[in-house]
Order: structure tokens, then C-alpha cells, then sequence
């Protein structure tokens, strides 16, 4: 079956190129041009997933990013403004799985679109595995639900991955090299700072522990480690 | 000196002038009618002197005389009175021994009318003759000093008070004077200051207060000229930052026409779409930094502060540069990194840093290592990034960081820049009122950055 893949942005001319390219690569595409329809569209439940433009008419690509995950945990790789950290930030911090920014080599776009689904579907094919819990997180790769002393945290497919790699280790540094490669599927490239920045949602997620310590630690230059108590 | 001083001294001056010359003018002009005036009267006094004089002494007799004259006497204190003999022995009072009296009582006995004897240096004599019934003819003689003419500032209670008065009105005039003149101007000035910065927003007219004069013209067609510049400068902005912006949208388009184009094509084009695709990035590349420039210079960028541990910036960004770095047969080297804190945004300061270091390692020569140290100072650290690349002409330092600047037009296209790295460092530090500077070192260029330091 292919993946049935969302476009919401309103340059026409570009979902146009974009779904001819990407049904070349094999997925279906369906496109939508403002980001009230977008939502409706992402919330109607025909999609495995959503490409989201930040800069949309009637509703901005954030608003449609908070009230879609209000309901629903559909991936999403939000397309920034090059050179806006902001937008970037504000972006991965809402609940995006990953960002791009505009404009994109549609052949990373490809490839970032197979990496998230390889992940959902990855997690899904593979209900027998066992869940991990380091003190009072718990991940259960099965059903991808994180839960923080008994209650739900919502991740994002790339939070839960980096989490469950990082938890798999933990109390040994991981290298952000391998982190890259395993959660983000593409190499580390130098000054890029999204897997920096998708930990650093992850810690606000999780906060700290109860004596205020920090869960997952910053080796400089090498990576990062979940401590155990 | 200060204009506020010119004009408050040269006001003083000018007032004390002027005192001067009316002081000047009244001494010398008025000083002889005075003199005339007042011996009319000395004259006309003396004369009914005399008169009553001979009265008395032919009603009364000699006691009536001394009666007289003690009560003259008394009354003007200040004349000396004396009745002389024709031949100057005294017959009240006391002799004269002023040289000029002799000839004064022989004038007086001959004429018989009152003779003056006037001098502006010694005593003045006042002559009148008194006849005694006997027929011999006597002289009543009046002697006084010339007085002093009265200093209007000095000398006395009154003209201290005067002199006062006068230094203070004088005073307080003047510096009320140029306080009204030079106010204006000097916020003028910071008006002016503040616009140089960049503050383009400065308006002064309101700030020169309620006055219809050159000085509120001038603040008025300054305000006029803030507002041009003010539109002029948005609107060039503006512009940057829509052309950048609208430059995206077919630029993504093109993107993916060129990977669908590569898709489609056979090996034989795929060299040429390769190329096409690297000046497509070269563009991009472009109008994301003219794009960062814009947002910088316009200020929209807020720049978010937080405590940064500025030592863990410059090691993470160093560690990256010397990973591109390498793959060219360069290095990238921390010789010294004080673990120090500063206030800012990560991203701007780390954006500063980049591409500072990436200008540096694009320079540097094949198999050197460009130089970073980062060291703490009193309020202050100080990051130098030194490489090994000839360095720039010195005339040219201080046009490094305008946008689009090439120092070598042939090698700053060989090397792949394009202007704007350092342009875009520039305004990143100076969004957090630091400073940046270039100089050339034996063998290469030196940017330092200099930032303000919080405690630890």
C-alpha cells in the first residue's frame, strides 16, 4: 500500500512539482492550499502523514500544528523559512517530527518523509517489544506511548525515538553521530543543530527529577547520556 | 570651548563694557558742569553771607558777629570758618595757611564781591567780604576739601550693594541667555548622535521646547530630514528582505523541477543538472543571509537574553568549523577558551562566531590552522580568531564587514564567498553592543570580538 501523503501549502505551482516528484519516488500525494482545509483535511484520518508550510492563508501552519495535535499524533515535517531559528524552534516545540527548511531539496524531503514512516511503521509491525523503564519513565515501543509516573507524555515520533535510543543506553553516552543516524536517518552534518534541539524539547518534556537533577545530560562535542540514579 | 561658555562669557563682557563705559563717559564729560554748578551756589551762599554778615555787625556790634558766625560754624560742619583781617590774621577762627589766601583776601578787600578760589587737587577757598562799621573791610573765608569724587562700585557700603546687584543680575542674565540659546542645541546634538547610531526614529522638535525662532526652524527641518532617512532606510530594507523573500518561492520551485528533470534524464545531463543545482544552492545560500542581514539591520529580531556559558559556544562551533575545515587540508584550533558568561542569544552569537571562523578557514592558507582564543578580561571577553591568509590591504580593514565587500574580486570567487559573513557577524555582535574589529597580523587577518562579561 502507499503512503498516502498531505501537502499543505498555498503555493500551487510548488504542490504541484512536489506531488509529481514525490509519486515518482512512490507515495500518494493530495494537496491542499489554505490551513483551515489543511487541518480538516490532516484531522480526517485518510493521510500517514502531513508536509505543513508555516506561512499559510487563513491559518498559520502553527495554529494548524497545535490544533491537530489537540487530536491527533499524524507526523508532520513543517516547512520553515531558511535562516528563521525561530520558526524552526517554535516549530519542533509545538509537536513537529522534523523540519525542512524552504526552500528544500525535494530528494532529503523524500527521504526525511520514509525515515518518519519507516519509524511509525517500524513501531507498529513490532508489538512484542518489550517496554523499557528507567526510574519513573516508561516507554513501550510497541504502542509508542511514553507515560511519566504513571501519566502519558506526548513525544513526537523523533523525541520517541532519540528517548527510546537514549533509555536503551542509558547511563552510557550515546553518540550524537549514531543518534543521527539511527533517529533522524541522515548523517550529522557540521552546524546542524536540530538533534540539539529536539533533546532539548525532549528535557522540557520530561523535566527534571524530583532532587531537580537533569535526565539527559550534554556531553559536549560527543553526545548525550541518560543518567541513572 | 564650549558654546555654552562663549556665550555666557561674552555676554558678561559685554555688560561689564558697557557699565565701564558709562562709568568712563560720566567722569569725563560731567564732571565740569558739576563743578560749575556747584560753585554758582558756593557763590550765591556765600554772597548772603556776607550780606547778613555786615548786617549783623553794624545792628549788633562785634558780639553779634561771634554769635553768628558760632552758629555758622555749627551748622556747616564741613567749611572751616574763619573772619580775617585784611592782612590774613584771624579775628574767628582759625588763620588759613593755604598759599592761595593772601591773594584771595586782597581780591576779596579790593572788589569787594566773593571770590572763589576753586581746585581740583587741594582745599578750596570761598571769600566774602564783611564790612565793619569802622569802614575797615574784613574777609570771612570758607575752606573745604574737595571731595573725593564718590566711586559708584567701590569703597562703600552702598556701592558694594550696587556692585553686587549688578554681578548678579549680570550673572544670572547671561546664563539665562545662553542656557536658552544652547539648550536646543545641544539636544540637537543628541538628536543628531542618536540618528548616527541608528536610531532612526529620533525626533527633536518637540523636545526644543515653545519657541518660534531659527533654533526650533532647524529642530523642525532636522525632524524632516530623520523622517526622509527614516523612510528611505525601512523602505531599502523592506525591499531586501521582499525580493529575498519573493526570491524563495520559485527558487523552491525550481529545486524540485530540477530533481524531477534528473528523475526523467539520462546520465548525460546529469553533470550539467548537477551544476544547475549547486548555483541553485549557491543562491539560496544567498538570500538566506541577505535575508538574516535584513532581519538584523531592521532590528526585528529581538534579541532574546540569556546567560550563556560563551566558552561552550565557541568550543561547539570551533569543533564544526574544524570538521568542514578539514576536509579542505585545514584545521581549526582552541588554543585557549576561559570559561566565561555573557548575556545574548545563542543563535545570533553562535551565528557571529560561524561565520567569522568559516570566513577565517576559507582564507587561510592550505595546511595551516586557523587560531581561535577566547580569554576573559576585567567586564570583557575577548575572541580572537586569527588565520594565516595573507591578511587584507590595510585601507580596506574597516570595509570588511559591509555587506557584498570583496577585498580581491578574482579570489573571493574562487574561494566561494560571497560577502556576507562577516556583514552578518557584525550586526549579530552589535545587537549585543559588542564590538568587532579586523587587523592584519605577520602572516594573516585577526577579527576580534569583544563582548560584555557577566559574573559567573
Amino acid at each position: 500500500m502507499m503512503d498516502k501523503i498531505l501537502i499543505i501549502d498555498d503555493d500551487e505551482e510548488l504542490c504541484e512539482l512536489v506531488s509529481e516528484y514525490l509519486t515518482v519516488e512512490g507515495f500518494e500525494i493530495a494537496c491542499v492550499n489554505d490551513g483551515a482545509s489543511g487541518l480538516e483535511a490532516a484531522l480526517s484520518g485518510k493521510y500517514d502523514m502531513a508536509i505543513l508550510d508555516v506561512m499559510l492563508p487563513k491559518m498559520n501552519g502553527f495554529d494548524v500544528l497545535r490544533s491537530l495535535r489537540e487530536q491527533s499524533k499524524l507526523p508532520v515535517i513543517m516547512l520553515t523559512a531558511r535562516g528563521d531559528d525561530m520558526e524552526r524552534i517554535v516549530g519542533l516545540e509545538i509537536g513537529a517530527d522534523d523540519y525542512l527548511p524552504k526552500p528544500f531539496n525535494p530528494r532529503e524531503l523524500a527521504a526525511r518523509l520514509r525515515a518518519i514512516l519507516r519509524r511509525s511503521v517500524a513501531a507498529d509491525d513490532d508489538p512484542g517489544q518489550e517496554a523499557i523503564e528507567v526510574d519513573d519513565v516508561k516507554v513501550s515501543p510497541g504502542s509508542r506511548v511514553v507515560t511519566l509516573a504513571g501519566t502519558e507524555v506526548n513525544l513526537t515520533s523523533v523525541e520517541f525515538g532519540l528517548l527510546l535510543e537514549l533509555l536503551r543506553e542509558a547511563g552510557k553516552v550515546v553518540k550524537k553521530e549514531d543518534l543521527s543516524e539511527s533517529v533522524l536517518e541522515r548523517k550529522l552534518s557540521p552546524f546542524d543543530r536540530s538533534l540539539d534541539m529536539h533533546i532539548s524539547n525532549l528535557r522540557k518534556k520530561l523535566g527534571v527529577r524530583a532532587d531537580g537533577s537533569e535526565r539527559i545530560k550534554t556531553i559536549r562535542s560527543v553526545g548525550y547520556i541518560y543518567t541513572v540514579v | 570651548m564650549k558654546l555654552f561658555v562663549k556665550i555666557f562669557l561674552w555676554f558678561l563682557a559685554a555688560i561689564a563694557l558697557m557699565v565701564g563705559v558709562i562709568i568712563f563717559v560720566t567722569r569725563t564729560f560731567q564732571t565740569e558742569p558739576m563743578v560749575s554748578r556747584f560753585e554758582r551756589s558756593t557763590r550765591n551762599q556765600l554772597t548772603v553771607y556776607s550780606g547778613t554778615a555786615t548786617q549783623i555787625v553794624s545792628v549788633e556790634g562785634e558780639a553779634g558777629l561771634r554769635t553768628f558766625l558760632n552758629r555758622l560754624k555749627d551748622l556747616d560742619t564741613r567749611r572751616p570758618v574763619s573772619l580775617l583781617a585784611p592782612d590774613g590774621s584771624p579775628w574767628f577762627g582759625e588763620s588759613i595757611d593755604s598759599p592761595q589766601a593772601p591773594e584771595l583776601i586782597d581780591r576779596t578787600v579790593s572788589s569787594g564781591e566773593v571770590e572763589i578760589y576753586f581746585s581740583a587737587e587741594d582745599r578750596s577757598l570761598g571769600a566774602a567780604p564783611v564790612d565793619f562799621p569802622n569802614g575797615k573791610r574784613y574777609v570771612l573765608m570758607f575752606s573745604w576739601e574737595r571731595q573725593p569724587p564718590q566711586s559708584l562700585f567701590w569703597g562703600s557700603t552702598p556701592g558694594y550693594i550696587r556692585l553686587a546687584g549688578l554681578l548678579f543680575t549680570a550673572i544670572l542674565l547671561c546664563y539665562l541667555l545662553a542656557l536658552y540659546l544652547t539648550s536646543p542645541i545641544r539636544k540637537l546634538r543628541e538628536a543628531t548622535n542618536r540618528l548616527a547610531a541608528g536610531d532612526l526614529s529620533t525626533r527633536v522638535a518637540g523636545r526644543v521646547g515653545n519657541r518660534r525662532d531659527e533654533l526650533s526652524d532647524l529642530a523642525r527641518d532636522f525632524d524632516g530630514m530623520a523622517e526622509r532617512i527614516e523612510s528611505l532606510i525601512t523602505s531599502q530594507q523592506r525591499l531586501t528582505r521582499d525580493i529575498s523573500h519573493e526570491l524563495r518561492s520559485p527558487l523552491a520551485r525550481m529545486n524540485v523541477a530540477l530533481e524531477i528533470a534528473k528523475q526523467k534524464s539520462g546520465p548525460e545531463s546529469s553533470s550539467i543538472i548537477e551544476r544547475i543545482e549547486g548555483e541553485s544552492a549557491r543562491l539560496n545560500d544567498m538570500i538566506s543571509r541577505l535575508l538574516t542581514l535584513a532581519k538584523l539591520e531592521s532590528g526585528a529580531e529581538e534579541v532574546e537574553r540569556g546567560r550563556l556559558d560563551l566558552a561552550e559556544i565557541v568550543r561547539d562551533v570551533a569543533a564544526d568549523a574544524d570538521f568542514e575545515a578539514q576536509a579542505k587540508g585545514k584545521f581549526v584550533e582552541v588554543s585557549k577558551a576561559d570559561s566565561c558568561s555573557v548575556m545574548g542569544s545563542e543563535n545570533l552569537l553562535r551565528s557571529a562566531i560561524e561565520n567569522v571562523l568559516r570566513n577565517a578557514v576559507r582564507y587561510t592558507a592550505d595546511r595551516t590552522v586557523v587560531d581561535v582564543a577566547l580569554t576573559k578580561s576585567n567586564g570583557h571577553v575577548v575572541l580572537r580568531v586569527s588565520d594565516h591568509g595573507g591578511g587584507v590591504p590595510e585601507q580596506e580593514l574597516q570595509n570588511l564587514f559591509r555587506p557584498f565587500y570583496r577585498v580581491g574580486e578574482a579570489r573571493e570567487r574562487k574561494t566561494g564567498g560571497i560577502g556576507l559573513g562577516l556583514a552578518i557577524a557584525e550586526r549579530a555582535i552589535k545587537a549585543h553592543k559588542g564590538s568587532i574589529t579586523a587587523k592584519n597580523t605577520a602572516d594573516g587577518l585577526t577579527v576580534e570580538i569583544v563582548l560584555d562579561r557577566v559574573e559567573n
